[in-house]
């Protein structure tokens, strides 16, 4: 079947402009289902635009976005690009999971309502089903005794798992990190990458933008390096960062967070 | 004054026969015993102002002469004053005897008696309220069913004016806007006047209460929009975004995510409009209903008595009272979650 060597997401010649800034300029890639994809890159190069165009948070201007095979988010009228219809955007963004730096966690909710949300409201699961679910995937985070508590009482490492576990319900295809650890104190980043590193053990399809090499040389199948909305580089960990002994860019890049 | 009148005389009668007594064979005692003979004749038929001219003829003692003609004048006096219900006479009476004899019991008492009863406004008063009680109850019903009814149409005018607001649809936040703008811009008085007596003239007559909750619906409307229009956008747009990102629709999360986090916001501000509401109500006496301050305003006019106003006035502060209370409890309630 031919589905299968298809790339479960594929970008090709993605542009975002905002005003005269490009904050994403022209990006080609593909996304090979179970790939685990790590994007680097200095403070304002694009990484959380790319992320944010894939599940369509942003309009992008040029370019066009396959999910499993098949151009999604868009559609052309009287020649005009124009998004899709919003029951086609929400379909698609219930199969990619996104993990923002600062949680969104639903504060009015409790940890199993915030992840039950999902199911219940998107899918129309009944309740019982919705929290099945949610009492599942919040044991696979390791919270299932903060089930009944308000998202106010965790720490910022126990947010980050629920907004997984939240993202999780939903069964995505695909999920998508922004920085999941860059609003967390030091000793509260290995439980958010001890619970991603099960994701992938597990086989999902990620892409992470993280500050953190160790963890990206330990779990990514593809580093990417970006700056200024483009591509600078990509490859096999180790050869992006052996490579990077050639780069003057990616050197120092890497230096000033070491 | 209630002080009975035949009490009175016949304490009269009986001091008077205890002073004939005690008189006995002084020789100015057959002077005084037969002037208090007179006064008594006098004040059983009825000349109570001849009784008192006779009286008065009594001196003050001169020195170590007996007090007791004296004072008994001028206590009967007092008494004749107080039936005459001129207590303020009476209690002069006894300040004369008090004045040679500051520790006479008899006169003391009688003045705390006569003050005592000089103060009780207390009994007219209770008895006003008592009185005007009914007709203001009345009106207080329907300035509850006022505020109730606006209660429940503005918070939902409100909410659709916000929606409207933010909407991308510009013809839709140009109308909400221009709505919002008008209902603010003008005196609700000016918008009752146009609803009730205005509108006949293009064919639509409304009654009274309907009139009266169209536009206090109306301007309230226009205010809580505002509100809540203010609390939505102040909720973090991260919010939104986490709802977009698990597939929902922006309808479903501004009902699920967005709108239930306003709630403790919008309690303080909600509950000053409801406030303002109460008194505003009493804006609808002028288009023929009878509200709380109508009510108060016919007393007033037909009795002329301050006690209705008074009265109007402390029924709106415990309405106010109680709703104050009522939102924090909400507030209190609504942002539970909050709570470490
Ligand atoms: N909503 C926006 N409006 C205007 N400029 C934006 C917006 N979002 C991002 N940008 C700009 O686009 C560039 C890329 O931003 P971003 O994707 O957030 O970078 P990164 O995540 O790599 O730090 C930055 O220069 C940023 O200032
Ligand atoms: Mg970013």
């Amino acid at each position: 079947m031919s589905i299968v060597r298809e790339p479960l997401l594929k970008l090709e010649k993605i542009t975002k402009r905002f005003k005269s800034l490009t904050a994403v300029n022209g990006v080609n890639l593909e996304v090979a289902s179970g790939e685990k994809l790590v994007i680097i890159g200095p403070s304002g190069s694009g990484k959380s635009t790319l992320l944010r165009s894939i599940n369509l948070l942003e309009e992008i201007d040029e370019g066009t976005i396959r999910f499993e095979g098949v151009e999604v988010g868009y559609v052309t009228r009287h020649g005009k690009r124009h998004l899709d219809r919003p029951q086609a955007i929400s379909t698609l963004r219930a199969e990619i999971g996104m993990v923002f730096q600062h949680f969104h966690l639903f504060p009015h909710m409790t940890v199993l309502g915030n992840v039950m949300e999902g199911p219940l409201t998107v899918q129309r699961k009944p309740t019982d089903e919705a929290r099945s679910i949610a009492t599942d995937m919040l044991a696979k985070v390791g919270l299932s005794d903060k089930s009944n508590v308000f998202p106010a009482t965790l720490s910022g490492g126990q947010k980050q798992r629920v907004a997984i576990a939240r993202a999780l319900a939903m069964r995505p295809k695909l999920m998508l990190f922004d920085e999941p650890t860059s609003a967390l104190d030091p000793e509260l980043v290995g439980e958010v990458f001890d619970t991603i590193h099960t994701l992938a053990d597990e086989g999902m399809t990620m892409i992470i933008v993280t500050h953190h090499m160790g963890f990206a040389r330990e779990l990514a199948d593809r580093v990417i390096f970006m700056e200024s909305g483009n591509f600078l580089a990509q490859g096999r960990p180790e050869e992006l960062f052996s490579a990077a002994q050639g780069n003057e860019r990616i050197k120092l890049f890497l230096n000033r967070l070491l | 004054m209630n002080v009975s009148r035949n009490y009175l005389m016949s304490r009269a009668f009986a001091a008077l026969f205890l002073l004939l007594a005690l008189a006995g064979n002084s020789p100015a005692a057959m002077d005084y015993d037969q002037l208090f003979r007179q006064s008594g004749d006098l004040m059983a038929q009825g000349d109570l102002e001849g009784a008192l001219k006779l009286l008065r003829q009594v001196p003050l003692p001169a020195a170590g002469e007996e007090a007791a003609p004296f004072v008994s004048s001028r206590m009967q006096a007092a008494r004749i004053h107080a039936a005459q219900e001129a207590p303020d006479k009476a209690i002069a009476a006894c300040q004369e005897v008090l004045k040679l004899y500051p520790d006479n019991s008899e006169a003391r008492n009688f003045v705390a008696a006569l003050q005592a009863q000089l103060k009780p406004r207390w009994h007219t008063i209770l008895s006003d309220i008592v009185r005007f009680l009914p007709a203001l109850a009345k009106g207080t019903i329907m300035t509850l069913l006022l505020v109730f009814c606006t209660i429940l149409v503005s918070p939902l005018g409100g909410l659709l004016l916000a929606l409207g607001r933010i909407s991308t649809l510009r013809p839709i936040s140009a109308l909400c806007w221009f709505i919002t703008w008008f209902f603010r811009g003008t005196p609700l008085l000016l918008q009752l006047f146009f609803i009730y007596y205005g509108l006949p003239s293009l064919g639509i007559t409304l009654a009274p209460l309907t009139a009266a909750v169209i536009g206090l619906g109306l301007n309230y409307s226009a205010y809580l929009g505002e509100i809540i229009r203010g609390a939505i956008q102040s909720i973090d747009h991260g919010q939104m975004e986490a709802a977009k990102a698990i597939g929902m629709s922006y309808g479903q999360a501004m009902r699920r995510v967005i709108i239930p986090q306003t709630y403790k916001r919008l309690m303080p501000p909600v509950g000053n409009e409801f406030i303002a509401l109460i008194k505003d109500t009493a804006l609808v006496s002028t288009i023929a209903m009878v509200e709380l301050m109508r009510a108060a305003d016919q007393l007033f006019n037909t009795y002329f008595n301050i006690t209705a106003l008074g009265l109007a006035a402390a029924i709106y502060l415990l309405l106010t009272t109680i709703f104050t209370f009522i939102f924090e409890k909400i507030e209190y309630r609504a942002g539970i979650y909050e709570h470490r």
